[in-house]
């Protein structure tokens, strides 16, 4: 198993959970499998803390109570640095406060495989241009970020993750299996029009296939999940719902339920 | 990827522009000196009005100009990256503001005050609005949270300014003169020792702004898109808020707060080398250093033998082309 | 500048003439209750007698010591209204700069005297200032008598330096404690230049036509007077200033140690005391002998 999350709980008032006092939880008792070659979608009604576990689940939160599993060992007892290396977020929009170019976007990723005062060498440049490669970006290198599509920024920000992961390794046989690349989206189609949706569902397939990246996305966008998703969590309130194989748990029923609307329109979605 | 090549070529541009500056300005002057006498050994330095002019005067002055323009423009840099806000300024945090109280209250109070001089003062009160505004950003968050920073620092900001009023309510009619003429910026340090007693702030400060230059690239992206690509974004932002602060403090202790070059000089870097802070961040350093000196040059030779105060010349220079960059920017 | 002066002039002799009383009215000395908001008008009113008409003075007025019974009704930026117009004075002598006070006490019938500070031909300017007081208050004699008297011993110095060399010398007012930083010295007008030109001193600043001046390091170098006199009237306190100057062994005064350190808070009041800055000035230059020489 690659991540696998238990009995996970989070809440955002930390301190107060110090002095014991009770506080909302966002996330409660959440249980999480993600095989590894897996993609794994998360479902769920505004508000059900989608993006919440999504970074709980990458280690940028850390929960309050239950444990994550990365290959075994603790998510907690990862360096930043080291979790870096093994797995990336894209985040639903980027915005950066200067005009960097697309190439900077996307060794920025790099971060991690760096010294502290290192500047990035051939096998970075490398990793960036294979990331741009994959994600089909490679002619907007040197275009500045801010004024690139909604489409082309998800895509850069994709490449720039993929550059963390490093998926050339990914594509070498017999890769160790820790070095296996896991990515995590956050509504990665939800400001897109509906070629770039089109658009960036292949990109994702292809990296899945191809590069055996395995992947964790939050999106309420059904077909998507449909698409590409291996299986699905259903979370409602903070707490999971449903879970399984796609097939399994999509059905009209548990979406009409999950978001409150009526199952003959499910169906027609679901078709 | 900037080209190692292009770096290097930009850093030493940046270097000898500000080597020709610092070496060139003291031959400037509201005095002509006979410069053939100010190299020549077989005066004793003692009687040698025209070395004295050029080593105890001009000199030092133009060292002090390249450091402290230098390092307010590095320090503008890493506030804008730490605060994501291409418009802040070294003195955005109310580092400034409490180096101005600190220097009032020496100007007024001097005689009562522990540490004898306004340099000392200016530099106590940077840190005790260093230490305020870090107080502030902390109790409320887990790390630091960079609104709550620049609300803090405007508060005390406005607040200082209030205390530095009152200062001056109390104070008489030629303190207040000089307190007022403090706050325009002076670079005439006479002497290498407040350079000296800065040196080692200021350099622990480059230091640490050389670590962080590639993790302010990353905090760009907001902290949380920082933390997964390896960030460990609290510590950066510390280090980034105290390095930044400090050298800020040393600068404004020995010049006053010199308006306009710590955020002029980042944005015309920017336009030309673009946004990487490990290239800006070097050129901008070069490049505040040569201003600060060239704007030193003329505020001393203009009306001579008057002075006009520094700050007025990058405020004349640096307003303009800050609200071009304003206008620029929609 | 000149026409700003003139003006101020003007307006001076126009609020003088405002200001005195009636001629029908003969002004009776016993009945004047007097409030001063300018330190050096409050010394030459106790210097012709009026002493004991003030019935408050401004917050920064520290001599004769009979002000400190007298009430604070504030001063050139934060005059109290109120309380001066509740001391029902029969003259206020305000700085001519207060148009609001000076509107609000014209708009209540209060006289006000107009005090101007004189940049240029300041000597003359106190006795004059003086005479004019004591016209207002009907204390010619007494007025005349006392601006005489310094009229008369500033002359006798004069006299007693006329044959000497002057002294090239630096009157610097303000400079940071413990370092050559932020140093201020008075330019060639203003009460502190002509005491120092009265006294046989010779300024270094004399070509800069202001009260005062940031004189930057390599001014002092390039100047190089062979006296400094430190007037320090408040702020730091230097343990050493003759170590502070020491720096710049180029100036013949630090050479020489000739850096002298004057402490009173009089010499920053172009007031009737003016005859001690310019005795005191003479003395550093140029001996007790001279002074003496002077007479009282």
């Amino acid at each position: 198993m690659l991540l696998q999350a238990t009995d996970v709980a989070f809440s955002y008032h930390r301190h107060a959970i110090r002095r014991g006092v009770p506080v909302p939880l966002v996330l409660r008792g959440i249980s999480v499998v993600v095989p590894h070659g897996s993609v794994v979608g998360l479902l769920g009604p505004n508000g059900s803390g989608k993006t919440t576990l999504l970074k709980v689940l990458s280690g940028t939160l850390a929960p309050t109570a239950g444990t994550i599993l990365l290959d075994g060992t603790p998510l907690g007892s990862y360096s930043r640095r080291a979790l870096a290396r093994r797995l990336a977020v894209v985040p639903q929009d980027t915005h950066t406060a200067f005009d960097y170019t697309v190439l900077d976007m996307v060794l920025m990723g790099r971060y991690a495989w760096l010294g502290p005062f290192e500047l990035e060498g051939p096998d970075d440049r490398d990793a960036a241009l294979a990331a741009l490669e994959a994600t089909g970006t490679s002619h907007l290198a040197s275009r500045l970020f801010p004024t690139l599509s909604g489409g082309e920024k998800q895509r850069v920000v994709i490449a720039s993750a993929l550059a963390q992961l490093d998926i050339r390794n990914g594509l070498r046989a017999g890769s160790s299996e820790t070095r296996r690349p896991l990515l995590f989206l956050d509504e990665p189609t939800a400001s897109l029009d509906l070629r770039y949706q089109l658009e960036c569902a292949t990109l994702l397939e292809r990296l899945h296939e191809q590069h055996d990246v395995t992947m964790v996305l939050s999106t309420h966008d059904l077909r998507l999940v449909q698409a590409i998703c291996d299986s699905v969590v259903l979370l409602r309130e903070g707490r999971v719902l449903a879970a399984g194989p796609t097939a399994e748990v999509l059905s009209p029923a548990a979406v009409s339920a999950l978001y409150d609307v009526d199952t003959p329109l499910v169906e027609q979605l679901l078709a | 990827m900037m080209l190692l090549r292009r770096r290097r070529t930009i850093v030493i541009a940046g270097l000898a522009s500000t080597l020709v500056a610092v070496v060139l300005a003291p031959f400037a002057g509201s005095t002509s000196i006979a410069v053939a006498r100010v190299f020549d050994p077989s005066v004793p330095f003692a009687d040698n009005l025209d070395a004295q002019i050029f080593f105890l005067a001009r000199l030092p002055r133009a060292l002090a100009a390249a450091v402290v323009g230098g390092t307010l423009a590095a320090a503008g840099v890493v506030f804008q990256g730490l605060l994501q806000n291409p418009l802040t300024t070294p003195y955005t945090l109310g580092v400034s503001a409490g180096a101005s109280l600190g220097a009032m209250c020496a100007i007024t109070f001097g005689a009562w005050l522990p540490f004898g001089t306004v340099t000392a003062a200016s530099l106590a009160g940077a840190g005790l609005a260093v230490f305020i505004v870090y107080a502030l950003a902390r109790a409320r968050h887990r790390g630091i949270s960079t609104t709550v920073l620049l609300l803090a620092g405007v508060t005390l900001n406005a607040f200082f300014s209030a205390l530095i009023l009152f200062v001056q309510y109390v104070s008489d009619f030629a303190q207040t003169f000089r307190a007022i003429r403090w706050l325009m910026g002076d670079l005439d340090v006479a002497g290498y020792a407040t350079l000296g007693a800065a040196a080692p702030l200021l350099l622990v400060a480059f230091a640490v702004f050389a670590w962080i230059a590639r993790p302010l690239d990353l905090l760009t992206l907001g902290a949380d898109a920082a933390a997964s690509r390896g960030v460990d974004v609290t510590t950066v932002q510390r280090a980034a808020f105290f390095s930044a602060s400090l050298a800020t403090g040393a600068a404004v202790s020995i010049a006053g707060p010199i308006g306009f070059v710590g955020i002029i000089v980042p944005h015309l870097v920017r336009l030309v080398v673009g946004a990487d802070h490990r290239i800006v961040l070097p050129a901008a350093t070069c490049l505040g250093a040569t201003f600060l000196v060239l704007c030193d040059t003329i505020a001393r030779t203009v009306l001579a033998p008057l002075e006009l105060p520094v700050g007025i010349i990058t405020a004349v220079i640096g307003g303009p082309f800050f609200l071009w960059l304003l206008l620029r920017a929609r | 500048m000149i026409a700003r002066r003139q003006l101020l002039a003007l307006i001076l002799a126009a609020a003088a003439a405002c200001g005195r009383p009636a001629p029908s009215e003969p002004a009776a000395p016993a009945e004047a209750r007097v409030i001063s908001l300018v330190p050096a008008a409050t010394e030459m009113l106790f210097a012709i007698g009026a002493g004991a008409d003030m019935v408050a003075v401004s917050s920064f007025d520290r001599y004769p010591p009979e002000v400190e019974r007298l009430p604070r009704v504030g001063a050139l930026i934060d005059p109290d209204f109120e309380r001066i117009l509740s001391l029902r004075p029969t003259l206020v002598v305000v700085y001519a700069s207060q148009d609001e006070l000076i509107a609000r006490l014209g708009a209540a019938s209060v006289p006000v005297y107009q005090y101007v500070h004189a940049a240029e031909g300041a000597l003359a300017h106190i006795p004059r200032t003086m005479r004019e007081l004591g016209q207002l208050l009907g204390r010619e004699a007494a007025a005349e008598e006392a601006a005489g008297a310094i009229e008369g011993a500033i002359e006798r110095i004069r006299q007693q330096v006329a044959g000497r060399e002057r002294v090239r010398t630096a009157v610097v007012f303000g400079r940071e404690a413990g370092a050559l930083r932020g140093i201020w010295v008075a330019g060639g007008v203003g009460f502190l230049h002509e005491a120092l030109e009265a006294a046989g001193g010779g300024n270094v600043f004399a070509d800069i036509r202001r009260e005062g001046l940031q004189a930057s390091t390599e001014l002092m170098l390039a100047r190089a007077p062979d006296v400094i006199i430190e007037i320090r009237t408040s702020g730091g306190v230097d343990a050493s200033p003759l170590e502070a100057w020491g720096r710049l062994a180029a100036i013949p005064a630090t050479r020489t140690g000739r850096i002298y350190e004057l402490t009173d808070p009089l010499f920053s009041i172009p007031g009737p005391r003016i005859v001690e800055i310019v005795r005191t000035f003479a003395r550093v230059l140029h001996g007790d002998e001279v002074v003496a020489a002077a007479g009282p």
